[in-house]
């Protein structure tokens, strides 16, 4: 196999991580209450400043900036299901769709974000954070891997897995499933419906959130680092956008398949990647990858 | 016809003749009256981009006031009128209107960014009123010329391309160059110099990779330029890739490769090396300015000591001199002009300035055709701590990839 295309792959599968993590920050979001956050990407750029003032302003080790963004994080997401979007939804309008109302609401958070961060003096100046890792590049054969990018995909695979877990094996992640497939059947068994979507809505967040702080030792953290925000979206709706695995596989495969267009087509196409993606998955199998083809009714 | 009415119709023909032939009573241009011109100075003073103006436009005032100070011009002082454009073309022409219109400014003099420089254009060229840009390239306004719009004193993207072109054959000794510039209108241009200048000076670009201004990986860009076996890599990425691909040119350890940026990716080449994190990917690495030193170095000495004499509390950026060309070439400008001043004749002064600054590395010129004030650069060898001046100033011919 040629270096090149090795090369590309590693770094595709790097950058698919970080997209794939975002993809299911989405996901969370989508799946509890059927509204695609469009304040995913500035939650993204909100968790990279958080990480830069926890190490730089807070003096905190590296490894604890994570805990303390995903915290401030999940507190701002809750709270913006709680004092909005739960007023948003109650005040439907007959013949109104309450669903618009609600993505207008994350497109206003998103914009208040992006604002607030912009007057905040400390970040005039453009930054990225320290490497989590760093130390002499390991080589795979031709292919070099640098500390940090294998940190990333580690930190990745290890969230990927405690979501797994939570949903899996806790109640609290059991009685998230059941809100989301069925909210009034989950009601009826005693499941707290509001303050599950709040969970959700701060899980999400947080996801995001350490997204970005996984994000911000590669990229500038800048008030617009959040349009990686369009590439989570492509591999959540390759992935089906209702399936966590197929969120990973999705950021995965774009990754892999923007570096492969870069590599082999041209520079320029790299940023059509993510929509020539989307239109082969829709064309093929618009359910998406990993989405069945029944769908679980809500009532 | 009587004696009478021949009298009276040659009066009446005299008279029409007179009134035909006598000078008009032109009314007088605004923002100059005998002992005063009003100059509208803009800039971005508040917001993430302050720093690209806020030093730039007080250096242009302090040049204005050092020039009353020793008389002002034909025994008219200088009054600024001050406006922050934010960097935002909307606020941009919102406040070139404010200062035409309201404040009755002579002309404007301002922009630090080239999109907000730009977006003025077309109400300055309809007023028919001067603009010389401040230290904003705004090539869109400039090339093609048009007659109300200077700037570019900094140089235009095209200078950009066609001096590290040259720089990177001519210093470097490439043979073989790979680019790395954007997909945007100001990347097809100062790669279309570039690789007009290289191929008259006997290089070949190997390899021409056009990313986004937003892209967030640039992995397939440098494997792209590693597999190309190029003798030099050449950027025009903005500061956000210029960042990723040193980060990225250092992972892969392509530094027996000489990599040459041009300024617009390393505003501030101390910030620019934190954000890299890796000094060793610096270790052949190359900047173009195009101030006539360092920011500190000895023939700015004398900028920075003026500035600090009337700014004491303000340490200048890096951006304070690139104010100064622009405000010199005003008052040449205006004092060629004559007693007699009109905007037109302004402008036609304008056009017959050429000098050198002693602040940037070439000399500024404009001419009947021509509105981009300079034309040249120097290259910095930066290894993340030490700068260090490279031999020489590189021009544009202002005709090679046009």
């Amino acid at each position: 196999m040629s270096p090149l295309l090795l090369q590309g792959i590693a770094g595709g599968i790097v950058s698919g991580c970080v997209y794939a993590l975002i993809a299911l920050s989405l996901v969370i979001v989508y799946k509890s209450s059927d509204v695609i956050n469009f304040a995913g990407g500035e939650l993204v750029m909100i968790g990279g400043y958080l990480g830069m003032f926890a190490l730089l302003w807070l003096g905190l080790p590296y490894l604890l900036i994570f805990p303390f963004g995903a915290l401030v994080i999940f507190v701002v997401g809750a709270l913006f299901d709680r004092v909005v979007l739960t007023k948003v939804a109650g005040r439907s309008v007959h013949g109104q769709s309450v669903l618009v109302a609600m993505i207008i609401a994350t497109v206003g958070l998103s914009y208040m974000l992006k604002g607030i961060v912009r007057v905040i003096p400390y970040t005039e100046e453009v930054r990225r954070l320290p490497p989590i890792s760093s130390g002499t590049p390991i080589f795979v054969g031709p292919v070099v891997l640098q500390h940090q990018d294998i940190a990333i995909v580690l930190a990745a695979i290890a969230i990927m897995a405690a979501l797994w877990a939570f949903f899996s094996f806790t109640m609290a992640g059991k009685a998230l499933r059941a809100t989301s497939q069925n909210p009034r059947a989950a009601a009826l068994v005693g499941i707290p419906v509001r303050t599950m979507s709040m969970t959700a809505w701060g899980l999400a967040a947080a996801l995001a959130g350490v997204s970005g702080i996984l994000l911000a030792p590669k990229l500038l953290i800048t008030p617009d680092m959040g349009v990686i925000v369009i590439l989570a979206l492509a591999a959540a709706i390759i992935g089906g956008f209702v399936s966590l695995p197929g969120c990973v596989a999705g950021g995965i495969l774009l990754g892999v398949v923007q570096n492969m267009i870069g590599v082999y087509v041209s520079s320029r196409a790299i940023s059509l990647a993510p929509f020539l993606v989307i239109m082969v998955v829709l064309l093929l199998r618009p359910q998406g990858l990993f989405a069945g083809r029944a769908v679980a009714k809500k009532v | 016809m009587n004696s009478h009415r021949r009298f009276v119709l040659r009066g009446l023909l005299l008279a029409a003749t007179l009134g035909l032939t006598a000078h008009p009573v032109r009314a007088a241009d605004p923002g100059i009256t005998s002992n005063e011109i009003t100059i509208g100075l803009f800039a971005p003073m508040s917001g993430p981009l302050t720093a690209f103006g806020l030093d730039a436009l007080q250096a242009a005032k302090m040049w204005y006031e050092e020039t009353n100070k020793n008389g002002g011009i034909h025994g008219r002082k200088i009054k600024v009128v001050i406006e922050d454009d934010k960097c935002n073309p909307n606020e941009a022409v919102a406040v070139v209107k404010k200062l035409i219109t309201v404040d009755k400014v002579f002309f404007v003099h301002g922009g630090s960014c080239t999109a907000a420089a730009v977006a003025a254009q077309e109400f300055v060229t309809r007023e028919k009123v001067p603009h010389v840009m401040l230290n904003a390239s705004g090539d869109g306004a400039v090339i093609p010329a048009t007659r109300y719009v200077f700037g570019a004193f900094a140089g235009t993207q095209r200078t950009v391309g066609a001096t590290l072109a040259e720089f990177a054959v001519k210093e470097l000794k490439a043979k073989k160059i790979a680019v790395i510039a954007h997909d945007d209108e100001y990347g097809v241009a100062n790669t279309a110099t570039l690789k007009a200048v290289a191929t008259a000076l006997g290089a070949q670009v190997v390899a021409t990779e056009m990313i986004s201004p937003r892209i967030t990986d640039v992995t397939a860009p440098l494997l792209n330029v590693r597999a190309a076996n190029a003798d030099v890599i050449v950027s025009t990425a903005y500061p956000g890739p210029a960042v990723l691909i040193a980060q990225k040119y250092g992972e892969f350890g392509m530094m027996k490769t000489p990599l040459a940026q041009a300024i617009q990716g390393i505003p501030v080449p101390s910030a620019f090396a934190k954000n890299v994190g890796n000094d060793a990917a610096l270790a052949n690495f190359y900047y173009g300015s195009p101030l006539n030193d360092l920011t500190d170095g000895p023939k700015q000495q004398k900028w920075i000591a003026m500035y600090k004499q009337y700014y004491p509390d303000r340490t200048p950026s890096g951006f304070m001199a690139y104010g100064l060309p622009s405000a010199m070439a005003v008052t040449r400008a205006l004092e060629k002009a004559g007693k007699d001043l009109t905007r037109e004749t302004f402008i036609d002064a304008l056009e017959t300035v050429e000098f050198e600054t002693g602040v940037i590395a070439a000399p500024v010129a404009f001419g009947k055709s021509r509105r981009d004030g300079s034309r040249g650069s120097l290259f910095v060898k930066f290894d993340g701590k030490t700068h260090t001046l490279m031999p020489g100033v590189y021009l544009w011919d202002g005709k090679a990839g046009m």
